[in-house]
């Protein structure tokens, strides 16, 4: 009886050892085939036929600018001496944008609609913390030199450049020297993907309109200052061009832990034919850097003689 | 009316050019609620990322002290009028910045006269 009743409870724990053992490697298994669909993606060789598809969508092609201020003749015209079609405020939380940022409101702040995000609870709370643990920090520490990641590298006062080939837009963006990769060839997003300073993209194209999904978001990176994004966030930018030259992006950010409602902005980006993308190697004299006590240091030494 | 909006338009970004600058790298140790004006002689000038530098020699009272003075980017200003050689080492030049808070002889760049006479702006012309 006795040695029948262990038996009977060692093969209990053996059916369970086996069912949790079958689950775990399916649980595996699945993982690593939606890993596999994510990462392993196989991106089709293009063809003659995709080459000229490309040739059917709008002209994204060129050196573009976040546009500020009135019309390039207008500015010219009427204030020889005014300040740079540029110096817009970074949006509404003055006094602070994060690194490089500009990410007061979403994309940047340069674009309208902001008007700052509606926080839940939680991340009201959070903000408030955050805020309180910087007031003796001049300037973020990570101010030295980081790209600020998405959105804010979309709000930049530097060009950037659209490339269209089969399956992909590539962003090539001046400042920081930065490359947003957007996946236009049926891939899924990752589940569970990997935080990064520009997320994960994938892109489709709705009539004449880029439509653009991103998740995954690093904690270097902000939705305004001291609004860090949630696993839970994603961005969605339409962008289409509304006349020959001028391109409107509107970036909705949606973060159902941090946001009470989406966060809309548009901007407006204009086109100069006659400007390339150039060199921008932040680290080559950063004279504005930010110690590891929060303090911002101007490096005064002078340059030597070459 | 048109003129009007324009100058109430470049007064607003006058007065936030500063909050712009801060958002690329640390401008704290900057007094953006002051100005200052030097006159002295280019001793150098760095055409470089992220913000360029000219180095300029004002002798005040008999002692000379070379003032750093930092402004927008090369990428920016070359887009606007400016070029590597827009300050020659030598040239007699007026700046006004906005200067250090702990009194050393740095400041951002707001405005100058050029060895020409010419006034310069970031702004300058846009090409």
């Amino acid at each position: 009886m006795e040695g029948e009743r262990v038996r009977g409870v060692q093969k209990v724990r053996w059916v369970r050892r086996v069912r949790a053992l079958s689950v775990t490697v399916l649980a595996v298994v699945l993982a690593a085939a939606a890993v596999h669909a994510q990462n392993n993606f196989i991106y089709k060789a293009p063809t003659a036929a995709d080459w000229a598809a490309l040739a059917k969508l709008p002209d994204f092609s060129g050196v573009w600018e976040v546009g500020f201020g009135p019309a390039p003749g207008a500015a010219r015209g009427a204030a020889p001496g005014a300040p740079p079609a540029g110096a817009a405020p970074p949006g509404p939380a003055r006094g602070g944008a994060p690194r490089g940022g500009g990410a007061a409101a979403p994309g940047g702040g340069r674009g309208r609609g902001g008007g700052g995000p509606q926080l839940t609870p939680a991340a009201e709370a959070r903000r408030k913390e955050l805020q309180t643990q910087a007031a003796n920090v001049q300037d973020s520490p990570a101010a030295n030199c980081l790209p600020p990641g998405m959105p804010g590298i979309m709000g930049q006062p530097y060009p950037m450049e659209f490339l269209l080939t089969p399956g992909k837009v590539t962003i090539v963006i001046e400042a920081y020297q930065q490359v947003r990769h957007i996946y236009t060839d049926g891939r899924p997003l990752p589940e569970d993907p990997d935080p990064k300073f520009h997320g994960t993209s994938i892109g489709r194209w709705e009539g004449d309109t880029l439509v653009v999904d991103t998740v995954g978001f690093s904690p270097l990176t902000e939705i305004a200052r001291y609004v860090p994004f949630s696993a839970k966030a994603r961005i969605v930018e339409r962008f289409r061009l509304t006349d020959p030259d001028t391109m409107s992006i509107e970036t909705t950010i949606t973060d159902p832990d941090v946001l009470t409602a989406p966060q809309v902005s548009t901007r407006s980006l204009r086109r100069h034919r006659n400007w390339t993308t150039a060199e921008y190697i932040c680290e080559e004299n950063n004279r504005n850097s930010v110690d590891s006590s929060g303090k911002a240091v101007i490096d005064l030494t002078l340059p030597a003689k070459k | 009316m048109r003129t009007r909006f324009y100058v109430a338009l470049f007064a607003a970004m006058l007065l936030a050019g500063s909050a712009r600058l801060v958002a690329h790298h640390s401008f704290s140790a900057f007094n953006t609620e002051t100005e200052k004006t030097i006159t002295g002689t280019v001793n150098r000038f760095e055409w470089t990322n992220p913000h360029t530098w000219v180095w300029v020699d004002v002798t005040e009272n008999g002692k000379t002290v070379t003032w750093g003075v930092e402004g927008m980017s090369p990428n920016y200003l070359s887009r606007r009028g400016w070029s590597k050689n827009t300050f020659k080492p030598g040239d007699k030049i007026t700046l006004t910045v906005r200067p250090m808070r702990d009194g050393s002889p740095g400041g951002m760049f707001v405005r100058g006269i050029l060895a020409d006479g010419k006034p310069i702006t970031f702004a300058a012309t846009e090409q």
